[in-house]
């Protein structure tokens, strides 16, 4: 069957089964392998994408659930030369061992900081909740968060001038 | 009620295989007419730093941005063995090998120097990609046209470093002049706060002191000591792997709990760098000695907080509220 999703910024027409899961589709179609899978049954957070605004466990969606969607991966954050301010804050942070609930941390903060651009240390922590990190302990991915606000107020303040 | 602990533990670590087993890394490094400086070594990197390690130990030695290496690694192919990422070794072992190269680089780049400056090693300097006649720091030849003019000679501008520390197997009396190539210390102290309602445990802060001899990269350290002890904060307090008749009933991340950022405890770190004589720039590992105090130190905090004694892990709420109501009892018979 045919699906319409828009993936970071662009329209794409799709022919998928009624099986293929959103994460298959992406890291395997779209070559979107920012998208990572770690449990496949929506506890790991690894797959995380921002679907219709929403922090959305990849595994669990199937494709034709997807159908109209506007889904954003790390992919459509930043490139390698030019860095989204979060991305930025993470390698500055230290946050990034192994990187690979990096990914889902990224997005879950993106969404976390679009909602609450000034989070208390204790809402970054719950924003976060949902991706399991094994190498970093956390903390340093938390001060990510925290910097990634500072930097990101200070951009909008920028802006507004 | 919330009940405040303090414990503390201290444990020493030997790394790298030890106990005379051989034990090894080999690297090498190649100076580029590209601008580029490449390090091959097979040591594996799996986020804990290796390749920013060595890329820092090369560049130091060598006298130049870090900016301009580049690491090829873990190809049976393009590198020889630096043994495995395992036993809190790499950055021992390969530091050391990719010290040895640099080294032997940076000789390499006297050589030619005086070689083409027409005159011996005291006279030349090095710094900065550079290599000049210390009365003439214009007229100076740079890494990369060193390297060609290198090629011209039909040689290449490389070198290798390998390093083989020795170690003893252990007698019967369990002792050996060196039995591993060192040891790396840690003593932590851990807050929390139990609650005697439900007997959970909040972690409140973690204090860590670690004898590392150098921390070449105090960020990737820290990363190190914080991962560490949340692995063996799990392991103290929710990790259990429950098993009925050879088959596990929680591989899942749903029933085997493992710590998430708002389980996580606050840090403060405290980098001893008591060098040792043969790590890289003084450096001893860091890996797996960061994941060991922390189970002995909760439940010596848990003691403190309830006065009550675990000797199985993990201490969930549950087992803290069986042992409070136990308490109760023989405090009221
Ligand atoms: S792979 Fe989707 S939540 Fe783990
Ligand atoms: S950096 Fe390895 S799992 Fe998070």
């Amino acid at each position: 069957m045919q699906i319409t999703i828009t993936v970071n910024g662009a329209k794409r027409e799709l022919e998928v089964t009624p099986y293929t899961r959103l994460l298959d589709l992406l890291r395997e179609d779209l070559g979107l392998t920012g998208v990572k899978e770690g449990c496949g049954k929506g506890e790991c957070g690894a797959c995380t994408v921002i679907m219709n605004g929403e922090l959305t466990a990849s595994c669990l969606v199937p494709a034709p659930q997807a159908d109209q969607a506007e889904i954003v991966t790390v992919e459509g954050l930043g490139t390698k030369d030019d860095l989204h301010p979060i991305q930025e804050s993470f390698v500055e942070a230290g946050a990034v061992q192994c990187g690979y609930c990096i990914p889902g941390m990224v997005l879950a903060s993106k969404r976390l900081l679009d909602e609450k651009p000034k989070p208390t240390e204790k809402e970054v922590r719950y924003g976060l909740s949902g991706n399991i990190c094994r190498c970093t302990g956390y903390a340093k991915i938390i001060d990510a968060v925290m910097l990634a606000a500072d930097k990101l107020a200070v951009e909008g303040s920028d802006s507004n001038d | 009620m919330k009940k405040f602990g303090r414990g503390m533990a201290t444990i020493m670590f030997g790394f790298g295989y030890g106990e005379g087993f051989p034990d090894h890394s080999i690297a090498s490094i190649e100076i580029k007419e590209d601008e580029r400086i490449v390090i091959r070594t097979a040591a594996a990197d799996v986020g804990q730093g290796v390749i920013t390690t060595v890329i820092q130990i090369a560049a130091e030695i060598l006298r130049i941005n870090p900016n301009y290496f580049e690491v090829v690694q873990g190809d049976t192919h393009k590198t020889k063995n630096s043994g495995s990422t395992s036993a809190t070794r790499q950055t021992y072992f390969t530091g050391n090998a990719v010290k040895k190269a640099a080294e032997d680089m940076l000789a390499n780049l006297y050589h030619y120097g005086s070689l083409e400056f027409r005159s011996n090693h005291p006279e030349i300097a090095i710094e900065d990609g550079r290599i000049y006649m210390y009365d003439d720091p214009d007229d100076y030849i740079s890494y990369w046209e060193m390297a060609e003019r290198v090629k011209e000679r039909g040689e290449k501008l490389e070198a290798e470093g390998s390093f083989f520390p020795v170690t003893y197997s252990p007698d019967e009396n369990g002792q050996a002049d060196k039995v591993y190539v060192a040891y790396t210390f840690l003593s932590q102290v851990i807050d929390i706060e139990i609650d005697t309602d439900t007997g959970t445990i909040d972690l409140l802060d973690v204090y860590s002191a670690i004898d590392l001899g150098k921390a070449i990269n105090p960020k990737n350290v820290e990363g190190q000591i914080e991962g560490g002890t949340v692995q063996g904060l799990g392991m103290g307090m929710m990790e259990d792997q429950v098993i009925r008749n050879g088959k596990t009933l929680n591989a899942g991340m749903t029933d085997y709990l493992v710590p998430t950022s708002v389980d996580v405890p606050k840090f403060k770190h405290y980098l001893v760098e008591e060098e040792d004589s043969e790590g890289p720039f003084g450096a001893k590992g860091v890996g797996e000695p960061t994941l060991i105090a922390a189970a002995p130190a909760l439940a010596n905090a848990v003691y403190d907080a309830i006065g009550v004694r675990f000797f199985e892990l993990p201490i969930s709420p549950s087992k803290i509220k069986k042992a409070l109501k136990e308490k109760e009892k023989e405090e009221n018979s």
